[in-house]
């Protein structure tokens, strides 16, 4: 949920007279540069893993990792891209006042500051472009592989355009989650893998099948999936750097797990499919880095619901056509817990009230956890009261405990589970 | 392209990135298209080509980018009358919808039928969603549409011009679209001073419109009929779109055989 104070329709000035134009542009400042020594030690921490797994460890053959290497060539190139324009789209969003206030720094001089939101376009476009040109690169006879990556990429696609929409119009709560399904459409509309699913050897004696052919139910699933995964990080969210900084951590899960998948499999369609995945979390992963050296803390801009949205649809969307929707969940089990600590709450039981953010003191700088119903406030009353930028390092840590925990546990049931 | 066209419309990008937005907006059709790249070569120049079916290649992919282009951009700069943008898309699509028609009625040809009911598919829930806003466009209107709706009706013309492989048909159904394009050309280009707004003046007084000598398809019409109040002028620009989709169909019929 966007925890900034939208500036209101009279803070807007209409553009100014001649005369004080020069001045208002020099006081409005640019944005700070980018923490870019941050993202170059993620970019050398993740490539040990990524590079062992793609050269070492697994014989990948040369086909599928040249495509995977040219993707990933082609993401270095958006990353820069996304790099150079935020601060360009950061003058036309203020402009027209799509700013806000980080209420988390309320009370101190930079709770003054104008922070320009929505800069999710920007990623969104990026990784668009990115994901439209590859197909030139990974143009096969195939044309069910270019039916469903382009019905994946209409769906990301409306999806950026409804969250742009919500952040400049601000659409009530309840258009809010349906717009997501909305989005999802295009791709359940031309869904036409196979809707079955593996039952987990311990429920066949209940069930009385191997598999399973759920039909349209698969389908309701996999809308009520991006649903999920769009809302969930959209209420995960309040503290500088945290909304970028869950999707980087989730997807560089997700890429490791597509690696491991491709891999130690054998069934060219599998791993057709995990490429397929590959192939749309390079570019979400590298775009958001380069929106996280401006997003980190302390925020130069915010994010807006466009980002959120956007990312959330795109990993709903490789967990549904690269086929591993159950693993993407496990990833997702903080914004899950998130998401039941938040139930009452959001469905009006107890108050709920306009910002569940914990609580900013000036004078110490430190955040206290509230009786609100949100993982962040749940662990600042476990662990008590913390900095926004040690709070938001100990959750991006729990997420990534929560994938690791995912990658154990699939380590430990092969077999005993599928 | 709705996409690009709303963020242009809240962020107001200069008019150079405007230019680039519908190639951006058009790249997923241009990488997808899988369909034939050739053009068949009219029977009176066969004899100077020496073929009778030219593959262009990637030179028609380029044409289908340029086409989008030229598209939105077109029905963008033809506009500033209220219920005109709305209303030469309507004349335009209900022109494409009667030709489709007529092309799947009048072939055997399965593939051929196909292209053009996929255009039917695409031209009808334009037509339908236009009019709905028309209704509130119209002189005097009540909404303004954006360059949301321009670049979003140009750019679904323009995909089903080339999926359904008639976009000269398309280009001569934008004949007015063409005509005020090359208008504007010595304006656009900078050859001739261009103010931020080229419409025509308006006199308070009497309520009619008078043409400017900005090189407008809106204001030729004017210098040449005189002053016309806002509705009626509308109303003489939507009768001269009609007019040059009935000459199309004229020109289909008495060269049909002899030009393929």
């Amino acid at each position: 949920m966007a925890a900034r104070k939208r500036a209101s329709a009279a803070d807007t000035k209409p553009s100014p007279p001649p005369q004080t134009q020069e001045t208002t542009t020099l006081i409005d400042p640019p944005i700070a540069p980018p923490k870019k020594a941050l993202i170059f030690k993620f970019c050398l921490f993740f490539s040990i893993p990524y590079f062992y797994l793609l050269y070492q460890y697994y014989t990948i053959e040369q086909e599928l990792r040249r495509s995977i290497l040219i993707n990933a060539s082609l993401c270095v190139t958006g990353f820069f891209l996304t790099q150079r324009m935020i601060p360009v789209a950061s003058r036309y969003v203020l402009k027209r006042g799509l700013f806000g206030f980080d209420i988390n720094k309320k009370g101190t001089p930079q709770g003054t500051v104008k922070v320009p939101e929505s800069l999710g376009i920007v990623v969104g476009i990026v990784f668009l472009v990115l994901a439209i040109l590859f197909q030139y690169f990974n143009f096969t006879a195939d044309s069910n592989w270019l039916v469903e990556y382009n019905a994946a990429l209409a769906s990301i696609c409306f999806m950026i355009l409804l969250g742009f929409v919500d952040d400049v119009l601000d659409v009530p709560w309840r258009v809010k989650l349906l717009l997501p399904s909305i989005a999802a459409l295009p791709l359940l509309m031309a869904y036409a893998g196979h809707t079955t699913i593996i039952i987990p050897k311990p429920l066949i004696s209940y069930v009385g099948q191997e598999v399973l052919d759920l039909g349209w139910v698969y389908k309701l699933y996999m809308g009520l999936l991006a649903v999920f995964c769009t809302n969930s990080i959209n209420i995960h969210a309040g503290l500088n750097g945290l909304e970028v900084g869950q999707t980087v951590v989730i997807a560089s899960a997700i890429l490791i797990h597509n690696l491991m998948q491709i891999g130690a499999s054998s069934d060219p369609e599998y791993k057709q499919a995990h490429a397929f995945s590959i192939y749309l979390v390079q570019p979400l992963l590298a775009t958001s880095l380069a929106l996280l050296s401006y997003n980190w803390y302390p925020s130069s801009v915010f994010v807006g619901d466009t980002y959120t949205y956007f990312a959330g649809m795109t990993m709903a969307v490789v967990g549904i056509l690269g086929h591993y929707s159950e693993t993407l969940l496990i990833f997702f089990l903080p914004q899950v817990l998130n998401f039941l600590l938040s139930l009452p709450q959001l469905s009006g039981y107890v108050k709920c009230p306009r910002h569940r953010l914990p609580r900013f003191n000036p004078e110490t700088g430190l955040l206290t956890g509230t009786r609100d119903g949100t993982l962040i406030n749940f662990y600042l009353r476990m662990v008590g009261p913390k900095s926004e930028k040690t709070l938001c390092i100990h959750l991006l840590l729990v997420q990534a405990l929560g994938c690791c925990f995912c990658f154990l546990l699939r380590y430990l049931l092969a077999g005993w589970y599928k | 392209m709705i996409l690009l066209g709303f963020v242009d419309d809240v962020l107001d990008v200069p008019w150079r990135v405007k230019l680039l937005l519908p190639s951006i907006a058009a790249l997923p059709l241009l990488m997808a298209y899988a369909g034939h790249t050739t053009i068949i070569i009219p029977k009176p120049l066969i004899s100077y080509v020496g073929q009778e079916v030219l593959d262009l290649g990637w030179v028609y992919k380029l044409y289908m980018g340029l086409l989008a282009v030229f598209c939105t951009n077109s029905i963008n700069i033809h506009a500033g009358l209220n219920g005109l943008e709305v209303g030469q898309t309507v004349v335009i699509a209900s022109a494409i919808l009667i030709h489709n028609l007529m092309q799947i009625g009048a072939s055997s040809d399965p593939e051929y039928k196909q292209a053009h009911a996929f255009s039917i598919y695409l031209v009808q829930p334009l037509l339908a969603t236009s009019l709905a806003l028309l209704s509130y466009n119209w002189y005097p209107s009540s909404v303004f549409v954006g360059d949301t709706y321009t670049y979003f009706a140009g750019m679904t013309m323009a995909v089903v011009g080339i999926l359904g492989h008639y976009s000269e048909t398309l280009l001569i159904f934008f004949l007015p679209q063409v005509l005020n394009f090359l208008l504007s050309l010595p304006q656009l280009s900078g050859y001739v001073k261009c103010p931020r707004h080229r419409l025509p003046r308006f006199n308070p007084e009497t309520g009619l419109l008078t043409g400017t000598r900005d090189g407008t398809l809106i204001n030729f019409y004017l210098r040449m009929v005189g002053p016309k109040s806002e509705k009626t002028l509308c109303i003489h620009l939507l009768l001269v779109q009609a007019l040059g989709c009935c000459f199309c169909f004229l020109l289909r019929y008495l060269l049909a055989g002899w030009y393929k």
